[in-house]
């Protein structure tokens, strides 16, 4: 047989599942969802009718019903992007340093511990901070108050700037180990010849850091703020489950935005042009990090 | 002695981050096993009166959150998934990367440009596609779209086209056919990078939400983890206690399987397209 079937079969065989499941599942939705954008689509009643780009110049708009969610929803995810990316960074990168400076035999034990919560769904961990922080009969409202620390309960759930505490705390417990695990390795790529040369020139640790370590692992660390700016633009379950996206949907974002706009507006068509825009905001954004390291590789 | 006062820091800087890291999940546990009031009023993270009434109650059969079945069918959803994403990007990825692919530019083309598309933008169509075709509340929304993931093979391909070629010609003129060579050259040397993709693809099917979330609606169907989200946006379900118990039956099989692969895994995250 192995002579029988010509090594061009074998190939298309062995690639086809492939091609046709993403056609499928992948394709053949983002088509639609562009086709559905030019439309007034129902998620019930279906194709009304060709629209052109009314669903973007809608959203566009100022003032109009769509506008004003996807400017709140888009302000918000913002807002999240702003004060979630920094910590999950800089903390990420104290943790690796911290582990690379423990005893060989420590390292894996304490590795471990710091990511195993990621292994944990956003479910998951949503319902643990949920009763964490809970008003009523929530763990650290009742510590807090039974140490004397609080006269009364925080409303750390539907109470702004509370609600964001809530959420960006769950949310770097939750995913900080993965970006620790890409500086961990970062670090272990540095070439050690350079320590070694700068002990030699009585550099402290500190300098190290500033003139070794971090020019050394800037890429890895461009990589990692770029991914991080991706998933906190993806922000959901998190500020669905603990906050509902309140108060005054402050932490509603852009991914439940859409939600509420295809499933309780019936709203598809306006809904899939609001997912392409957010798609768009995400890849220019990317774009712009991108572009603005290269330049100033190019500078360096 | 420098050294030793220095290590000394170190490994107490560890040891207190560790201890907040593991409260969450503590808490979580020793929660589970608190009555209902005490897990209201308590400030305390050990239960004064330990129960075993929140597992009772989980799965007892007129509980209205079957998590029994909720497991099963993670299990199904999750077994079956792995192994068809694992199995159709090694074939693509080989194929690609050794044999003559008609058009295989733009298909590897197209693989890299999907995988810059964020995600948003095709979940709503696929919702529409499956509901069109009246396939929601089925496990094939639940398993089949995950096949659509470019990364696996890009992943796979990247291993491949750097890894040489010699073995693959020696077995060649030994008269090896295709499918021998792929058994006993290419599967030996890809099995890491193979095992990473199984858990990645894994644990992202075990703890999807979104997507489930918009495909299942009625009870039965549901995986863990939208059980959970059930279970939290349930009005009446006021019940940390118990709150706690359902969710250490959805975080232990995770975290179980986490540990086993935990070796893959640092591999697996440590490689993901950084190099």
């Amino acid at each position: 047989m192995h002579k029988g079937t010509s090594t061009k079969t074998w190939a298309f065989l062995m690639v086809s599942p492939f091609i046709l499941c993403f056609i499928l599942f992948w394709l053949a939705p983002m088509l639609l969802g562009v086709w559905v954008s030019l439309h007034n689509w129902n998620l019930s009643s279906g194709n009304n009718g060709f629209i052109g780009l009314q669903n973007y110049v809608d959203i566009l708009t100022p003032g109009s019903l769509y506008n004003e969610a996807f400017m709140l929803a888009l302000k918000n995810t913002l807002v999240f992007v702003v004060i979630s990316v920094p910590p999950l960074v800089i903390i990420a990168l104290g943790l690796a340093l911290i582990l690379d400076h423990l005893p060989a035999k420590l390292k894996p034990v304490f590795r471990t511990i710091y990511f195993v919560s990621y292994s944990i769904s956003v479910t998951a961990v949503s319902a643990i901070f949920l009763w964490l922080f809970n008003e009523n009969g929530g763990f650290i409202n009742n510590l807090l108050v039974s140490m004397g620390i609080l006269g009364k309960p925080i409303n750390w759930l539907s109470e702004q700037p509370y609600a964001w505490v809530s959420v960006l705390i769950a949310t770097v417990w939750w995913t900080i180990g993965f970006n620790m695990m890409l500086f961990i390795n970062a670090l272990d790529e540095v070439d050690p010849s350079l320590y070694e040369a700068a002990d030699l020139d009585g550099a402290n640790g500190f300098k190290k850091f500033i003139y070794i370590t971090l020019p050394q692992i800037k890429h890895v660390a461009f990589f990692i703020i770029i991914m991080t700016v991706i998933a906190s633009f993806n922000l959901y379950g998190q500020s669905r489950l603990i906050t509902a996206g309140g108060p005054e949907q402050s932490t509603t974002t852009l991914t439940m935005s859409i939600q509420n706009t295809v499933f309780s507006m019936n709203q598809l068509g306006v809904g899939s042009s609001m997912a392409i825009l957010m798609g768009i905001i995400m890849l220019l954004v990317t774009a712009a990090q991108y572009f603005m390291s290269y330049r100033k590789k190019e500078v360096n | 002695m420098r050294r030793k006062q220095k290590n000394i820091i170190v490994v107490t800087l560890a040891v207190l981050i560790a201890i907040l890291f593991l409260l969450p999940l503590v808490w979580m546990i020793f929660t589970s096993f608190k009555t209902l009031s005490e897990s209201m009023s308590s400030s305390a993270i050990l239960p004064k009166v330990w129960t075993l009434q929140n597992y009772i109650n989980i799965f007892s059969p007129t509980s209205d959150a079957p998590i029994l079945l909720w497991v099963f069918n993670t299990a199904v959803i999750t077994i079956i998934g792995t192994v068809l994403v694992v199995a159709i990007d090694i074939l693509a990825a080989y194929s690609l990367a050794r044999l003559q692919v008609p058009g295989k530019k733009i298909i590897i083309g197209t693989i890299i440009f999907a995988l810059t598309v964020p995600g948003i933008v095709t979940l709503f169509p696929a919702f529409y596609m499956f509901k069109s075709f009246n396939l929601l509340d089925t496990f094939i929304p639940l398993v089949l779209p995950y096949t659509a993931s470019t990364m696996g093979v890009f992943l796979i391909y990247n291993f491949l086209i750097s890894f040489p070629k010699d073995l693959e010609e020696a077995a060649y003129l030994d008269g090896a056919s295709q499918m021998q060579i792929l058994r006993h050259v290419i599967f030996p040397a890809i099995k890491p990078v193979a095992v990473t993709l199984g858990v990645i693809t894994f644990m992202g099917i075990y703890n999807d939400y979104l997507w489930p979330s918009l495909v299942i609606n009625s009870n039965e169907m549901k995986t863990m983890t939208l059980g959970i989200a059930t279970l939290i946006q349930g009005s009446n379900f006021v019940n940390p206690a118990g709150m706690m118990a359902a969710t250490v039956v959805a975080t232990i099989p995770a975290i179980v399987v986490f540990l086993v692969a935990n070796k893959y895994f640092v591999k697996s995250v440590t490689n993901s397209g950084i190099k």
